[in-house]
């Protein structure tokens, strides 16, 4: 039953990474990706690489959880690896093949920017783990909130994201209703080649989209009948506050920060 | 043809903590020219089971066997099934797509592989079936009241010419007047020689229209048999949260005083004659 | 009336681009804690009067006085919307958040209700409509019933004086619709909030205190569930249904049988029909 998918990929838990505001979290992220690319040498990324490490042990996310998220991104990976390896001609020659020739330099590049991909992955992953959509939103809401100084719809995007959030599994539902519907009406979703196959979703979208524009009057009117007039004036029943743990977690990942760039001024590769 | 369901059980999910029985060892023989009612809580497998004679859902383990083809067996042609058990779901009128009523009742027999010429009479015999005439042929669905929108949507199904319709909750959503008509219109459909099972929540209709009631609680038959015998087991569907019409219970207080009324009578007119018969005109 | 929570006097309502008025000439008056079924077929103009108690119409032409507030005013939409709730029909398009207490927040959270005030009015609400234990659930995890009523604490949360319920029981099954009705009856008796309840079931007007049925944009009949129901052929002709008692009685009347007036349930003919017998 498509019912049962779980939104995002939040993985319920109450370890210390959970427990963090989700505003933390969020700027860590941020934090993490500029220090993967502060990176200039091999000991900066172990560290980063010790430091995600040692955040995904302290969350109790299982690690095939981690790898598994890898897996869809892992080609993009090699491939990126390769172009990197066979397209830099900078540098000493290491090994060379008709018109291949593999440098020090671009097995270097090639090898951190496989190293930063990982990374970044695995922290945005963390993030996604530990969070759950609602709290995800909040954080953002919040954090753009000074941004609505300069007329940038804070609210709206948030409750926009929200809204999508609450409607995925219902569409999904509605979605599987309606192929089945259509199935046996004698509708076939599976044989025929690409250009078929894409006419044939026409039964299935048409429905889908009318009645996601029904749904969205609705829902309106209902928002609109409980009150709803934008963001202004509003409060929020959940109140995100900024705790120790907060303040350990950023200290850490300045310290992150400040390592690498002693690292990269000692020249340290 | 006839449906044949032997032992069929399904489960939801098997190995994850969302596993839940559907059916659990249903068999039932669905005959030519029945009015067969499916009654049950949500929740107690009808769906599922309607999805299976139409082969939405395999049926595995267990078999259900259409005018003596085994719709589980391999390289079995689905379609053919799909034509012979039409499947109108709850809420139909969710599925029209097309720009014109024409266009999308001709949906099913164009895809069964018809000529034009065939699928052009197809529709305008499937639209009288539901009590619409050719001016609506070139309207937009989208155009029509959502009453309207049903029928359109029944006879698309019915354009396939199916020898069984299963209707799942036709009425649902409809205010009196339109189901009323709808009822009388599944009615003509059935004495036109359709066979017709029908999900239903209504008792009411139940004791109405069908001459046999399959009562389905946690995925297993709990009764099967004429309406009349069902509802002898008042307490049995309370206890699965459904309940008896009201002239049921009438007659079960009546002869709770000692009146004399026949155990088993549940349509109306029966009813009411009896009662005549009993107190007598003055 | 003494206490007139609801007062319109002459509304005309007409949709942008309609040929017709959706609601002409209605004029009524709910009394403080009145429980009051509104039937009329598809289209008779019910949905539009709901949507006049709350603003999210407003009429052209008439006056709506929701405790004292002018409704037909748009101004003071949200202090009418403050004092009147309403809960839709369809489960899904109503519930705004992904967590059960989130949504029930909502029209709280509009209003700025303080953090810490809204907590305590939504575990109320919730517990109110026998909700709370799913608090932190999904909603899309639920029964149609159990949605419903989490939209009911959504509004019940605002602290309304009167909820008006869309025909919120057409799209569920016999004990969806036992738990929705279930908890406006119980809302209505023990905390005295004025029900308009919108609706096709008979079974649910008969136990309503009051029966309104509209017909093309008017209101055709008024009075108590039993009055309006013993007009068995009036009934009918404006395309709906009378409880099947009351038909029952109709027709025995029709074939001679001297049934007192007013049958409405499955008791009441028991006990007449041996009345009769015992006579003769």
């Amino acid at each position: 039953m498509l019912k049962n998918i779980t939104i995002g990929q939040y993985f319920p838990g109450n370890s210390f990474v959970h427990r963090l505001d989700p505003r933390t979290k969020l700027l860590l992220t941020v934090a993490l990706i500029v220090a993967v690319f502060l990176c200039d040498g091999f000991l900066g990324f172990v560290a980063v690489f010790a430091y995600v490490l040692l955040a995904a042990r302290m969350s109790k996310i299982k690690p095939r959880f981690l790898i598994r998220g890898l897996k869809p991104v892992a080609y993009i990976v090699l491939i990126t690896f390769l172009l990197n390896i066979f397209f830099q001609s900078e540098g000493e020659p290491l090994f060379s093949w008709k018109f291949i020739t593999v440098t020090d330099m671009g097995l270097k590049r090639a090898a951190f920017l496989a190293v930063r991909l990982v990374l970044l992955i695995t922290a945005s992953q963390l993030l996604t783990l530990t969070t759950s959509a609602i709290s995800l939103t909040d954080g953002m809401e919040s954090l753009m909130r000074p941004l609505t100084r300069f007329r940038f719809p804070a609210h709206e995007i948030a409750m926009m994201m929200s809204i999508a959030l609450r409607f995925i599994p219902t569409l999904m539902e509605e979605a599987d209703k309606i192929m089945k519907a259509q199935m046996a009406r004698g509708a076939d979703f599976e044989s025929g080649n690409l250009f078929k196959r894409a006419k044939a979703m026409v039964p299935l979208l048409v429905p889908l989209f009318v009645s996601a524009f029904r749904r969205a009057d609705e829902l309106a009117m209902a928002m609109e009948a409980r009150c709803y007039h934008g963001g202004e004036g509003r409060t929020r029943m959940r109140q995100l506050r900024y705790g120790k743990n907060d303040l350990y977690a950023g200290l850490s990942l300045l310290g992150l920060i400040a390592v690498i760039v002693l690292f990269n001024a000692l020249g340290v590769f | 043809m006839s449906i044949e369901i032997r032992k069929l059980t399904h489960i939801y999910m098997p190995g994850t903590p969302f596993e839940a029985r559907a059916l659990d060892g249903v068999s039932l023989t669905i005959r030519d020219g029945e009015f067969v009612g499916v009654i049950g809580h949500t929740g107690s497998g009808k769906s599922t089971l309607i999805a299976h004679l139409n082969a939405l859902i395999r049926p595995e383990p267990g078999h259900v066997i259409v005018g003596g083809v085994d719709v589980g067996e391999k390289g079995q042609s689905l379609i053919e099934i799909r034509r012979e058990v039409g499947l109108v779901f709850q809420y139909p009128e969710y599925q029209l797509f097309e720009e014109t009523v024409e266009k999308d009742v001709g949906f099913g027999p164009r895809n069964l592989g018809l000529d034009e010429e065939t699928v052009k009479t197809r529709v305008r015999e499937a639209l009288l079936q539901v009590g619409m005439g050719p001016e609506i042929l070139d309207k937009s669905p989208f155009e029509l009241s959502g009453g309207q929108k049903r029928r359109v949507a029944i006879a698309g199904v019915l354009a396939m010419k199916p020898g069984t319709l299963v209707l799942d909750e036709p009425v649902a959503g409809l205010d009196p007047a339109g189901r009323e008509e709808l009822l009388k219109l599944i009615q003509g459909i059935h004495e036109s020689g359709v066979t017709v099972v029908m999900v239903t929540h209504s008792m009411d209709d139940a004791a109405r229209l069908c001459n046999r009631l399959v009562v389905l609680n946690h995925g297993r038959v709990a009764f099967d048999a004429p309406p009349g015998e069902v509802f002898r087991h008042e307490e049995e569907l309370r206890d699965m949260g459904l309940d008896v019409p009201e002239c049921v219970k009438l007659v079960k207080a009546l002869r709770a005083r000692g009146m004399h009324i026949e155990e088993g009578l549940y349509r109306m007119e029966d009813v009411r004659a009896a009662i005549e018969r009993e107190v007598g005109k003055c | 009336m003494a206490d007139a929570i609801i007062r319109a006097e002459d509304v005309e309502f007409r949709y942008e681009g309609a040929q017709e008025d959706a609601v002409s000439g209605v004029s009524l008056q709910v009394e403080r804690g009145e429980f009051v079924a509104v039937l009329g077929r598809n289209g008779s103009g019910k949905s539009t009067l709901a949507k006049l108690l709350n603003a999210l119409n407003i009429p052209q032409k008439g006056e709506i006085w929701i405790d004292g507030i002018a409704a037909h005013e748009e101004k003071n939409s949200l202090e009418v919307r403050k004092k009147c709730g309403m809960v839709f029909q369809n489960p899904d398009n109503q519930i705004v958040a992904t967590v059960v207490e989130e949504d029930c927040a909502f029209g709280l959270e509009n209003l700025g209700v303080p953090p810490g005030e809204i907590r305590r009015r939504v575990d109320e609400a919730l517990a109110a409509v026998g909700m709370g234990e799913y608090a932190e659930a999904a909603p899309h995890m639920l029964s149609g019933g159990q949605k419903q009523r989490v939209a009911v604490a959504g509004v019940l949360a605002m602290r309304p004086e009167i909820i008006v319920f869309d025909e919120s029981t057409a799209m569920l099954d016999p004990s969806g619709r036992r738990e929705v009705f279930g908890v406006a009856q119980e809302l209505n008796r023990r905390d005295g909030i004025t029900i308009v309840w919108i609706t096709h079931f008979m079974d649910e007007a008969l136990r309503a205190g009051r029966v309104l049925v509209m017909d093309a944009g008017k209101i055709a009949l008024e009075g108590a569930p039993r009055d309006v129901f013993e007009k068995t052929e009036e009934i009918r002709r404006m395309g709906l249904d009378v409880p099947p008692m009351a038909q029952l009685a109709a027709q025995l009347r029709l074939d001679g049988v001297p049934l007192r007036a007013g049958i409405m349930t499955v008791e009441e003919m028991a006990v007449e029909l041996c009345r009769l017998k015992s006579a003769n």
